[in-house]
C-alpha cells in the first residue's frame, strides 16, 4: 500500500519532470529558426472576418431608404436583392461589375480545421457504431457450432487483419465504391467499419470464452434457450471483460480515419494538410490537429471509464 | 421408443435405462447404467473420483448427451429430438459444485434471473417467490449481496434457492459441498436435509458418507461407469461387497 507523503512525492516528482520536458520543448522551439505564428491559426478554427458579398451581375446598385441594396442588371432579368449586411460598401448608382464586393456581413463561421474535426468525429462515431454490429455478429460466428460460420468468421478476421488499412480503403472506394455506386464519404465508413470490426470480432470472442463453462450449463440447467442465456449471462459478463480493449481499438479507430483523408474526404487530417498550404505555418498547424485528436480519444476512453466504473459493482 | 417405457410402467419419476456415455477421445464413461428415481425420493451416488457418477448425474438433464439408451423423466424420452430440453430443464434443477452464480447479479437477481425470462413471470411475483427462498435457506440479510460478497457456503445456498425458483420436480447435486471449506459443509448440508425431508426428489453425487447414511432413500455406488451396488444405507454401508470395501476403505 502507498502511503499519503510517497503519493503526493510522486505527483510532485512528475509535474517537475513534465515541467523540464516542456521548457526543453519550448526552448527548442525557439532556438530553430522558425517564427512562431498562433494567431494565424485562429481563421481557420473559427473564422470572424466580415463575409463579402459579391454581386452577380453588371448592373447599378440602388440603395433605398430603408437601407434595402438592390443592384438592377444593365441587360435585363431578376434584380439582386440585398436586405442583410453590416457594412455597406458600395453607394448608390455605383456601376457594378459581376464579382465585385457590393456589401459586408459581420458574424462567424467555422473553419476549415473544425470543419474537418466534425467529420473525423462523424466518420469515427459511424464506423464504431458498424464495427461493433460486425465485431459482434463475426465473434459469435467464431465459436457457433456450424463449422461454416466459424470458417467465415476466421477467413474475414485474418484477410482483413492482414492487410494494410490503406489498402482496404483504396479497394473499397475505386472497386466496391464502383461496384456499388458509394460515394467516398459511405466507402471511407465502410473501410474503417470493416477493418475495426475484424479486430472487434476476436476482441468480443476473447471476452465470451473467458466466461467460465460453468456460467453457460448453470443457465441451461435453469431451461434457458442459448440465446437466452447468451443475452441474460454470458454477455453482460463479457462485455465488462472486452471494455479495456475495446477502448483500445476504438481509440485505434479515431486515429485511423485519419487514413481516409486519401480518398478526398476532408477530415482532420486533410483540413491540417491544407491549412498548412494556406497559413505557412505548419507546426502549430500539426500541433493543433494533435491536440484535437487528443481531446476526442482522450473524451472516448472518459466515457469509456465512466461505463466501466458502473459495471464494477459486483465486483 | 415408445415400447421401451412400456417395458417398464413404473411410477418413477426419472428412469435412465442402460445409459452409454462415449466421449469423442474414446473414453468409455457410462457403461449401461439402469437406475430408477421415484418421487420425493433421496438417492446418493458415489464412487471414486473419475467413475462417471458426475458424467451420469449431468446426463439426467442432458447437460451431457449419451451415446446409447433412454431417459425418461415423468415418461418423456429426452434422448427424443422432438423433446423441448430446456422445458425438461425447467423440472430438473441442478447444483453445481463450484456453485456458477451468475456474479453480474445479487443473490436475489440470481434467484429472479431464470423466472423472469423463461417462465415469463411478473416482476413482483418472481420477486416475491426469490424472497422466501432465500429466506428458507437462512440468507434473509444478503439478498442484494454479490456473489463476490458472499461466502463459499452462502453462495451454494443461492445457487439451490436458484434451482428451486423454477419449482422443480427434482432437483441433481454435483457435489455441492467438494469446493467449501470444511466449516461452511454443514450449513449447505442442512439446507439439503431440510429438502429432503419437505419430500423434494434429490439426486446427489456427493463424498459426504454422513449425509448418505442419515438423509439418502438408497445409496448407489459407481466405479470405472458401472453401478455397481445399489441398496438401503442401512445394507450399503453393511455390505462387504469387494469393490466398495476397497472405496470405503481409501475414504473412511
Amino acid at each position: 500500500m502507498q502511503t499519503q507523503s510517497s503519493r503526493w512525492f510522486g505527483h510532485g516528482l512528475y509535474l517537475v519532470i513534465m515541467g523540464i520536458l516542456i521548457t526543453g520543448v519550448y526552448f527548442a522551439g525557439q532556438k530553430i529558426d522558425y517564427s512562431w505564428h498562433w494567431e494565424r491559426l485562429w481563421p481557420y478554427i473559427i473564422n470572424t472576418e466580415s463575409q463579402d458579398i459579391v454581386s452577380v451581375t453588371d448592373g447599378t446598385a440602388v440603395v433605398s431608404s430603408s437601407g434595402k441594396l438592390t443592384i438592377e442588371p444593365d441587360y435585363g432579368g431578376a434584380p439582386q436583392v440585398v436586405t442583410q449586411y453590416d457594412t455597406l460598401v458600395s453607394r448608390n448608382g455605383d456601376l457594378i461589375f459581376q464579382g465585385d464586393t457590393i456589401a459586408r456581413i459581420d458574424g462567424w463561421r467555422f473553419g476549415p480545421i473544425a470543419e474537418g474535426l466534425w467529420v473525423t468525429i462523424k466518420i469515427s462515431f459511424i464506423s464504431l457504431f458498424f464495427a461493433v454490429i460486425l465485431g459482434v455478429v463475426f465473434g459469435l460466428m467464431r465459436i457457433a457450432h456450424g463449422q461454416v460460420w466459424r470458417n467465415l468468421a476466421l477467413t474475414y478476421v485474418e484477410v482483413i487483419r492482414g492487410t494494410p488499412l490503406l489498402v482496404q480503403i483504396f479497394i473499397v472506394y475505386f472497386f466496391i465504391g464502383t461496384v456499388l455506386d458509394l460515394d467516398r464519404f459511405t466507402a471511407g465508413v465502410a473501410a474503417l467499419s470493416i477493418f475495426t470490426g475484424a479486430y472487434v470480432a476476436e476482441i468480443v470472442r476473447a471476452g465470451i470464452q473467458s466466461v467460465p463453462v460453468g456460467q453457460m450449463e448453470a443457465a441451461r440447467s435453469l431451461g434457458m434457450n442459448y440465446v437466452q442465456a447468451m443475452i441474460y449471462v454470458i454477455m453482460p459478463q463479457a462485455i465488462k471483460r472486452t471494455l479495456p480493449p475495446l477502448a483500445g481499438q476504438f481509440i485505434n479507430l479515431i486515429k485511423d480515419s485519419s487514413l481516409v483523408s486519401v480518398i478526398a474526404i476532408t477530415d482532420l487530417t486533410k483540413a491540417g494538410r491544407e491549412v498548412v498550404s494556406g497559413s505557412f505555418a505548419p507546426f502549430e498547424v500539426w500541433f493543433t490537429v494533435a491536440a484535437l485528436y487528443l481531446v476526442v480519444t482522450g473524451g472516448l476512453s472518459w466515457i469509456i471509464q465512466l461505463f466501466e466504473k458502473r459495471l464494477s459493482a459486483s465486483d | 421408443m415408445t415400447d421401451v417405457s412400456k417395458q417398464a410402467p413404473t411410477n418413477a419419476l426419472i428412469q435412465a435405462q442402460k445409459v452409454n456415455k462415449v466421449f469423442p477421445n474414446g473414453c468409455h464413461a457410462l457403461k449401461d447404467v439402469s437406475l430408477d428415481i421415484f418421487p420425493g425420493e433421496v438417492v446418493v451416488i458415489i464412487g471414486p473420483s473419475g467413475s462417471g457418477k458426475s458424467t451420469f448425474l449431468r446426463t439426467l438433464n442432458q447437460l451431457e448427451t449419451i451415446t446409447s439408451g433412454h431417459i425418461l423423466l415423468d415418461q418423456v424420452d429426452l434422448v427424443d429430438k422432438r423433446t423441448n430440453i430446456n422445458r425438461v430443464r425447467e423440472e430438473v434443477g441442478m447444483v453445481f459444485q463450484a456453485f456458477n452464480l451468475f456474479p453480474h447479479k445479487t443473490a436475489l437477481g440470481n434467484v429472479m434471473l431464470a423466472p423472469l425470462k423463461v417462465q415469463q413471470q411478473l416482476k413482483s411475483d418472481a420477486e416475491q417467490t426469490a424472497r422466501d427462498l432465500l429466506r428458507r435457506v437462512g440468507l434473509a440479510d444478503r439478498m442484494d449481496s454479490y456473489p463476490s460478497r458472499l461466502s463459499g457456503g452462502q453462495q451454494q445456498r443461492v445457487a439451490i434457492a436458484r434451482s428451486l425458483a423454477m419449482k422443480p420436480k427434482a432437483l441433481l447435486f454435483d457435489e455441492p459441498t467438494s469446493a467449501l471449506d470444511p466449516e461452511m459443509v454443514g450449513e449447505v448440508l442442512d439446507v439439503m436435509k431440510k429438502l429432503a425431508s419437505e419430500g423434494m426428489t434429490m439426486v446427489v453425487v456427493t463424498h459426504e458418507m454422513g449425509f448418505a447414511r442419515e438423509v439418502a432413500d438408497r445409496v448407489v455406488f459407481m466405479e470405472e461407469g458401472e453401478l455397481v451396488l445399489e441398496e438401503t444405507p442401512e445394507q450399503f454401508f453393511n455390505s462387504n461387497h469387494p469393490r466398495l470395501q476397497r472405496f470405503l476403505g481409501q475414504v473412511l
